[in-house]
C-alpha cells in the first residue's frame, strides 16, 4: 500500500476512536467540548513514557489508556454536576487547562514537543480502530448502553425507573477518557511526535462536529461522520485548486498563500453543521433511518395498517 | 408492626407538600389495602399528580410520611423506590422518544437488573435475551406485538400511552400508580384498557388509578379518594362518591350541588 | 509602580474582553444561547477593517477605503453577519423532543458558523497575521509615571458608555423591557403580547455592534490583525462572563475586567505561557465553585442550553 493511503487510514483510524470517545459521553446528553484534552493527555503520556523511560508502545499505550480514563473520572464527579452551557464550558475549559499544562511542563518538551521512540505502523490505529467500534457496538447493545440512550432521553425519567444516571454518566465519561487517551497515544505513536498545538480547542470542536453530524443515536453515526470528514478532503484535492485561485483573486490576493486546503474542509463542514441542524438535528443516521433499512420492515407496517384498517 | 398495619401495602399519614410559601397537598392521609383498586380523583389542579410525585419520590414531603408496608419511604431515593415494588406512568407521556417500543419496556425492567453483569449483558446482539423475550411476552398481553422495533416518537398517542403502563408492569412492581392511563384512548382501548387491568389486578398487583373518566373508575376501582385544593375530601367506595355533597360542590361549584346529580360524572 | 501600572494595563486589555463578554452574556441572559460565532464575529470586524484600509471592497468593486469609513462599514459588516447567524441558528430552535442535547442545536449551529467564517476568511487572507497601519492620534499619556495610550483610553471609555447605554436600554426602554420578559419565560412573554420573532433579531444586532466595535478597537489598539485573533480573545470573554455570572451585564464587565488584570498579573509573577492555565483554571473553578457567578442568578442556564 502506498505512503499516502497508509497515511489516511491511520487518520482515519484514529478520528473514528475520537469520534467514539466524544460519544460516549454525548450518547448519554453530555456535550463534551473537551475531547482534545484528554486526546492530548494520553498522547502526552505514551510520548513521555517512552521517550523517557523507553517503555514500547504495548505498555505505554494501557498506560495512556489509563491515565485518560481515570482522570476524566476524578474529574466527571465535580464537572457533571454542571449541566447544559456550563457542562459544555468546563469540559472547553478543563482542555484548556490541559493543554496549558502541558505547555509549562518542561518535562514535556514545553512548546517544543517530544519525539517519540517507538514507531508503529497503520497495522495498529487501524485494529484498535476495528475493536473500539466492535466495544462501542457491544455496549450500545448491553442494557448499560440502554441506560445510557435513557438517560439522553429523559434523566428524570430515568431516575425513576430505578437508574443511577449519575452513574452511567460517569462511566460512560470515563470510558471516552480512555478512548481518547487511546488515539492519543496512537498519535503520539505513528506520528513519531506530539506538539500540544495539534490538540488545540479546534480539534474538540471538530470531533464533536462530525458526531453530532453523524448521529449520536447509534453507533452508526460517529463512524460515519469520522469517515466522512476524513475522506472528505480528498475528494476535495482534485476540485479545489481552480476555485482555490477563483476566489484569491476577487480578494485581491495574488502570488504565494498559505496553504488553504485545510480550510475548504471546515468551510464545507460548518456549512453541513448549520444546514443539518436546521433540517435534520438528530444526525444523519438516525434510529428510525435504521429501522427503515432493515430487510422486512415494510411487510410489518403494512400489518399494521391492515390492523387499523379491520 | 401490627398485622392489621401491614393490611395496607401504602399509607400516607399527614402528608403535606409545600413549595416555596405556596401548600399544594395539605395534610392527606388514606390507605391503601393490599390487592385495592383505588382511584384517586379531583378536579384539575387537585393535586392528584403530586400525590403520585411524592410517592415515587420525586418529590420529598414536607412534613406527614408515606408508608410502605408500614415502613416509612420517605427517606429512600427516587430511584430506589421502584426496587421496592412502586412503579408508575406519567400524565403527559414520558417514554424515551429515541428508544425503540421493545427497548423502552426493557428500561422498566432496570429495578430487577442493576447488577453489573446484567448492565453488561448483551440484550440482543446475538439473538434475543431473556429480557428480551420477557418484554416480548409484556407486549404480547397488552397487543403490542407488532410494534417492538419501531421507535417511540412516532407512534400514535393511544399505543403510546400503552406502552408506558407496559413498562411500568416491567418492573414487576407490587403497586402500579397509573396518571391518566385512558386519557386520549376511544372506548374500545378503554374497555381493552379496564379488563387488562382487571386482570392485572386478579394476580394481586394494587392499583391507584389517577382518572378523570368516571365511567372507567366506575368499573375498574372499587375504591376511592378524592382530593381538592390539595385537601382529601373523600375517603369511600366509589359507588357512593357521586351522593357526596363536597366532592359535588368541588365538581361544580356550590350552587349546582344537591341539584344536577347526574352531571357530575361528565364533568369529571 | 510596575505593579500599579501592569494593574492599569490589565484593565485596558480587560476592556475589550470587556465588549465581547457583554455580547455572550446578553445572548445567554436572553436567550438562553451560548453563541460561539461572538469570537468570529470579532475576528471579522478587525479583519474586515484591515482588508478594506488596505484592499478596498472584494471583487474590485472599490478603491483601498480612507480608515473612518473602512472602520464603520467593518461594524456594519458585523452586524449583518450576525443576523445571518441569527436567520440560521436561533430560528430553528424549536425543538421536537424535550431531550438534552436538542437543545444545543443552536450551540452546534453556532460552532458551525465559527468555521465558515473563520475559514472563509483564512481562505482569503491567508492564516498569517496582518500589520494595520498605525492611527495618527496615537499618542501616550503621562499620569505621573503611570503610561496611558491613547487608542486603550478611548476603548475602556467606549466599552463603559457602550455597556451603560446598553443596560440603560434593557431598564428602561420598550424593547428593553420586552427582552426581559423574553429571558423571564419565552412562553409567557408572547402571550402577554411580546413579538419574540421581531426582538429575537435586536439580540443579534447588538451582539454584532458590540463585536464590530471590539474588533476595530482592537485593530487599532494592538495594531495587528490574524484569522485566529478571536479564539483568544473569545475564550477570555467567556471566562470573564462565567466568572462574572451568565447573564448579568454588570457581571461581564466585572469578570472581564478581573480577567484582564489575571493575565497581566500572572504574565508579570510567572511569565507568559502560565496565561492560559490561570485564566482557565480560574473559570473551572468559578464553575465548579460558585457557577452562578459573582453577579449572575443561580437560575439561567441551568436547565436548557
Amino acid at each position: 500500500m502506498s505512503g499516502y493511503w497508509t497515511g489516511i487510514l491511520t487518520i482515519l483510524s484514529i478520528n473514528i476512536i475520537m469520534a467514539y470517545a466524544v460519544f460516549l459521553p454525548v450518547a448519554t446528553g453530555q456535550l463534551n467540548l473537551g475531547g482534545a484534552g484528554f486526546q492530548a493527555l494520553g498522547a502526552y503520556t505514551a510520548a513521555f513514557l517512552s521517550a523517557a523511560f523507553g517503555l514500547n508502545a504495548w505498555v505505554t499505550i494501557p498506560a495512556a489508556m489509563a491515565v485518560g480514563g481515570l482522570v476524566s473520572m476524578a474529574i466527571a464527579f465535580p464537572l457533571l454536576r454542571t449541566k447544559g452551557v456550563y457542562l459544555v464550558l468546563a469540559t472547553f475549559a478543563l482542555a484548556e487547562v490541559i493543554a496549558g499544562v502541558i505547555l509549562n511542563t518542561d518535562a514535556l518538551g514545553g512548546a517544543m514537543g517530544l519525539s517519540v521512540p517507538d514507531f508503529l505502523d497503520y497495522h495498529v490505529p487501524l485494529i484498535a480502530a476495528v475493536l473500539v467500534t466492535l466495544f462501542v457496538f457491544y455496549l450500545m447493545a448491553t442494557r448499560f448502553g440502554l441506560t445510557m440512550r435513557a438517560a439522553h432521553d429523559d434523566d428524570v425519567v430515568t431516575d425513576l425507573l430505578g437508574v443511577s444516571v449519575r452513574g452511567v454518566r460517569v462511566a460512560a465519561f470515563s470510558l471516552g477518557g480512555a478512548l481518547a487517551g487511546l488515539a492519543g497515544a496512537l498519535y503520539a505513536h505513528t506520528f513519531s511526535f506530539v506538539d500540544i498545538q495539534s490538540f488545540n480547542a479546534s480539534l474538540s470542536i471538530y470531533v464533536l462536529l462530525y458526531v453530532l453530524l453523524g448521529g449520536t443515536q447509534t453507533a452508526f453515526g460517529p463512524l460515519f461522520g469520522a469517515a466522512f470528514f476524513t475522506l472528505l478532503p480528498e475528494g476535495l484535492r482534485v476540485v479545489m485548486p481552480e476555485l482555490k485561485t477563483f476566489i484569491a483573486a476577487a480578494f485581491h490576493q495574488s502570488g504565494p498563500l498559505s496553504p488553504p486546503d485545510e480550510s475548504w474542509r471546515f468551510v464545507i463542514l460548518g456549512v453541513l453543521t448549520v444546514l443539518m441542524m436546521a433540517f435534520r438535528p438528530e444526525g444523519l443516521i438516525t434510529r428510525s433511518l435504521i429501522e427503515r433499512l432493515k430487510p422486512g420492515r415494510r411487510t410489518k407496517r403494512l400489518d399494521v395498517a391492515q390492523e387499523v384498517s379491520a | 408492626m401490627s398485622g392489621h398495619e401491614t393490611a395496607n401495602i401504602l399509607s400516607l399519614r399527614n402528608v403535606t407538600k409545600s413549595f416555596g410559601g405556596l401548600t399544594v397537598i395539605s395534610d392527606v392521609s388514606f390507605d391503601v389495602p393490599r390487592g385495592a383498586r383505588m382511584a384517586l380523583i379531583g378536579p384539575n389542579g387537585a393535586g392528584k399528580t403530586t400525590v403520585f410525585n411524592l410517592i415515587s419520590g420525586f418529590y420529598q414531603p414536607s412534613e406527614g410520611d408515606i408508608l410502605l408496608e408500614g415502613k416509612p419511604i420517605q427517606q429512600i431515593p427516587s430511584r430506589k423506590r421502584i426496587g421496592l415494588g412502586i412503579a408508575r406512568s406519567f400524565q403527559n407521556i414520558r417514554l424515551m422518544p429515541h428508544l425503540s417500543v421493545i427497548e423502552n419496556v426493557m428500561l422498566g425492567q432496570q429495578a430487577n437488573a442493576g447488577g453489573l453483569v446484567d448492565m453488561l449483558k448483551p440484550l440482543s446482539f446475538f439473538g434475543h435475551s431473556a429480557w428480551r423475550h420477557e418484554a416480548e411476552a409484556l407486549l404480547d398481553e397488552m397487543e403490542l406485538s407488532s410494534y417492538p422495533g419501531e421507535v417511540v416518537a412516532t407512534l400514535p398517542y393511544g399505543v403510546r400511552k400503552k406502552i408506558e403502563v407496559v413498562r411500568a408492569l416491567a418492573a414487576k412492581p407490587r403497586i402500579l400508580l397509573l396518571d391518566e392511563p385512558a386519557a386520549g384512548l376511544n372506548g374500545a382501548e378503554t374497555d381493552n384498557l379496564t379488563s387488562f387491568l382487571k386482570r392485572l389486578s386478579a394476580t394481586g398487583i394494587t392499583l391507584l388509578v389517577v382518572e378523570h373518566d368516571m365511567g372507567l373508575v366506575r368499573r375498574l376501582c372499587d375504591d376511592a379518594v378524592v382530593l381538592n385544593f390539595g385537601r382529601k375530601i373523600y375517603d369511600g367506595k366509589t359507588a357512593t362518591v357521586q351522593d357526596n355533597p363536597l366532592v359535588l360542590e368541588a365538581y361544580l361549584g356550590p350552587r349546582h350541588a344537591g341539584t344536577v346529580k347526574e352531571g357530575a360524572a361528565d364533568v369529571a | 509602580m510596575l505593579l500599579i501600572q501592569q494593574v492599569l494595563n490589565g484593565v485596558m486589555l480587560g476592556s475589550v474582553y470587556v465588549t465581547v463578554a457583554v455580547a455572550f452574556t446578553l445572548t445567554i441572559g436572553v436567550l438562553n444561547f451560548l453563541n460561539f460565532t461572538i469570537p468570529t464575529l470579532f475576528m471579522l470586524s478587525g479583519m474586515a477593517a484591515w482588508a478594506l484600509t488596505k484592499w478596498g471592497i472584494p471583487f474590485g468593486l472599490s478603491q483601498a477605503l480612507p480608515w473612518p469609513l473602512a472602520l464603520a462599514a467593518a461594524v456594519v459588516m458585523t452586524i449583518v453577519a450576525s443576523l445571518i447567524v441569527e436567520r440560521f441558528t436561533f430560528r430553528y430552535m424549536k425543538t421536537k423532543y424535550g431531550d438534552a442535547t436538542e437543545h444545543a442545536i443552536p450551540l452546534v449551529s453556532s460552532l458551525g458558523f465559527l468555521l465558515i467564517i473563520e475559514n472563509l476568511i483564512r481562505i482569503g487572507y491567508g492564516t498569517d497575521a496582518q500589520r494595520m497601519a498605525a492611527v495618527s492620534w496615537d499618542t501616550t499619556v503621562n499620569l505621573g509615571g503611570l503610561l496611558l495610550r491613547a487608542p486603550q483610553l478611548i476603548s475602556l471609555c467606549v466599552a463603559l458608555v457602550i455597556v451603560s447605554g446598553l443596560n440603560w436600554v434593557l431598564k428602561h426602554s420598550r424593547i428593553g423591557r420586552g427582552l426581559r420578559a423574553i429571558a423571564e419565560n419565552p412562553d409567557a412573554a408572547n402571550i402577554l403580547g411580546v413579538d419574540s420573532r421581531r426582538l429575537v433579531p435586536v439580540i443579534f444586532m447588538l451582539t454584532g455592534l458590540l463585536c464590530g466595535l471590539a474588533g476595530i478597537l482592537f485593530a487599532i489598539n494592538y495594531g495587528e490583525v490574524s484569522p485566529q485573533m478571536g479564539e483568544d480573545i473569545g475564550s477570555k470573554a467567556i471566562a470573564g462572563m462565567v466568572i462574572g455570572g451568565l447573564g448579568s451585564i454588570w457581571g461581564a464587565v466585572l469578570g472581564g475586567l478581573i480577567i484582564g488584570i489575571t493575565e497581566m498579573m500572572t504574565i508579570h509573577f510567572f511569565g507568559a505561557d502560565t496565561v492560559q492555565v490561570a485564566v482557565w483554571g480560574l473559570l473551572l473553578v468559578a464553575l465548579f465553585v460558585r457557577p452562578q457567578g459573582l453577579l449572575g442568578h443561580h437560575s439561567i442556564g441551568k436547565g436548557k442550553l
